[in-house]
């Protein structure tokens, strides 16, 4: 499976009618980061959850604060075999805050978790919401930014060892399903934002360091309908190789169909 | 623990380990080389190392962590893969000010691993799930 996201956009833009971006490298990397408005971003992460769900034996755990009222209107547009018993491969998870996300995460190596399939993506909707609570989270690291950057820190961290270690399973058991693939999402306080221009956010700063490829929402315009740019970038574990940027365009109307087109 | 260290350091724990596995003990050249790259943790990392503070947890459903007591006598529970320690030294020298590579707790277990120096300690599932949370266990 290459890259989810990458997966995603692909296959979107080609049930839009495009032919399939042929040039452009490949990400395979195991964990990316996508920045941006959070409602376009949690489309987004529906969407890969119910592609990668579509693709047969992949089990995909979802953790978000909020409850999922429905499924992106493009999700039978972009992924016309998905059926019902696709959506039992997809977990969800409602933490309430970052000690109980913390706790969920940390315990999927247990057995329960683990069998009789074992997760091959884990989704993390909105980290701010859990990273950057008023007065949240314990496990220490002091008050305001340093607290909040020794939280992400830490649940950035696990996340990544537990799905390194989800890693060693599938390719033990399954090894056509390696590696657990990691997808979070993240939005910088936009209140925050003006104060200090220029300045990046702190705790984005930090999730830099554990999520090697990011995949960045930009707005590029639109009245009625929303037009986002998106952007790949990063580099591949392994290798001290920057990918070649990669880029697709969304275009989100007003009743909340999603276009991908590959640019 | 897979590194995410500059080929300068990951060549010098590769070199701590051929020859303390020959000599059983670390040359001057290679302190000095520790001492600069690492700066002043180097030598706390090889007090914790000399005290045994490094252990290495593993649970029934082959879950590993590392847990490293400080010389107040408190355990920072370490990642097997990525860099993280809850000591306040990681936050601000490492995360927030972004001038050190490691703190003293995660030097000692890259340390105590090319010298052969980790204890090993097996514990439940339960258990090691809530240290990986950032708690504390009953024991």
């Amino acid at each position: 499976m290459a890259d989810i996201l990458t997966h995603v956009f692909r296959t979107c833009a080609a049930q839009s009618g495009q032919a399939p971006h042929a040039s452009g490298g490949q990400s395979s990397s195991r964990s990316v980061l996508l920045v941006g408005d959070r409602g376009t971003s949690r489309s987004v992460l529906l969407l890969a959850a119910l592609s990668a769900a579509s693709q047969g034996r992949v089990k995909v755990l979802f953790f978000t604060r909020t409850q999922i009222q429905s499924l992106p209107r493009s999700a039978h547009t972009c992924l016309p075999a998905l059926s019902p018993a696709n959506l039992k491969m997809i977990k969800f998870y409602y933490p309430q805050t970052v000690e109980e996300l913390q706790q969920q995460v940390a315990s999927l190596h247990e057995p329960a978790n683990t069998s009789p399939t074992t997760p091959s993506l884990i989704i993390v909707d909105r980290l701010q919401s859990f990273l950057c609570t008023q007065g949240g989270g314990g496990g220490g690291g002091g008050h305001g930014h340093q607290g909040e950057q020794s939280r992400a820190a830490h649940l950035s961290a696990l996340l990544h060892d537990t799905a390194a270690f989800l890693t060693q399973l599938l390719e033990r058991r399954t090894p056509g399903l390696a590696p657990c693939r990691l997808l979070a999402s993240f939005q910088s306080d936009p209140e925050a934002g003006p104060a200090d221009p220029g300045r990046p956010d702190p705790v984005l700063a930090v999730l830099d360091r554990y999520f090697p490829v990011q995949c960045r929402l930009e707005r590029a315009g639109g009245y009625l309908e929303e037009v986002w740019r998106v952007n790949l970038t990063g580099t591949t574990e392994g290798t001290d190789h920057a990918d070649a940027p990669q880029e697709w365009q969304l275009v989100v109307s007003p009743d909340g169909l999603i276009e991908v087109r590959s640019v | 623990m897979r590194s995410f260290l500059p080929a300068v350091a990951e060549q010098l724990f590769k070199d701590i380990q051929k020859t303390y596995e020959e000599k059983s003990q670390i040359p001057d050249d290679l302190l000095i080389a520790l001492k600069f790259v690492f700066g002043s943790c180097a030598v706390q990392a090889l007090d914790l190392v000399d005290k045994h503070s490094v252990t290495c947890l593993s649970s029934p459903s082959g879950r590993k962590a590392f847990q490293v007591m400080g010389g107040s006598g408190r355990l920072y529970t370490c990642f097997t893969s990525c860099h993280y320690c809850p000591c306040p030294a990681f936050a601000y020298t490492v995360l927030r000010r972004n001038e050190g590579l490691l703190c003293k707790h995660l030097l000692g277990v890259y340390l105590s691993q090319a010298m052969g120096l980790t204890q090993q300690e097996s514990i439940s599932d339960q258990d090691i799930s809530t240290l990986l949370a950032g708690g504390a266990t009953a024991s």
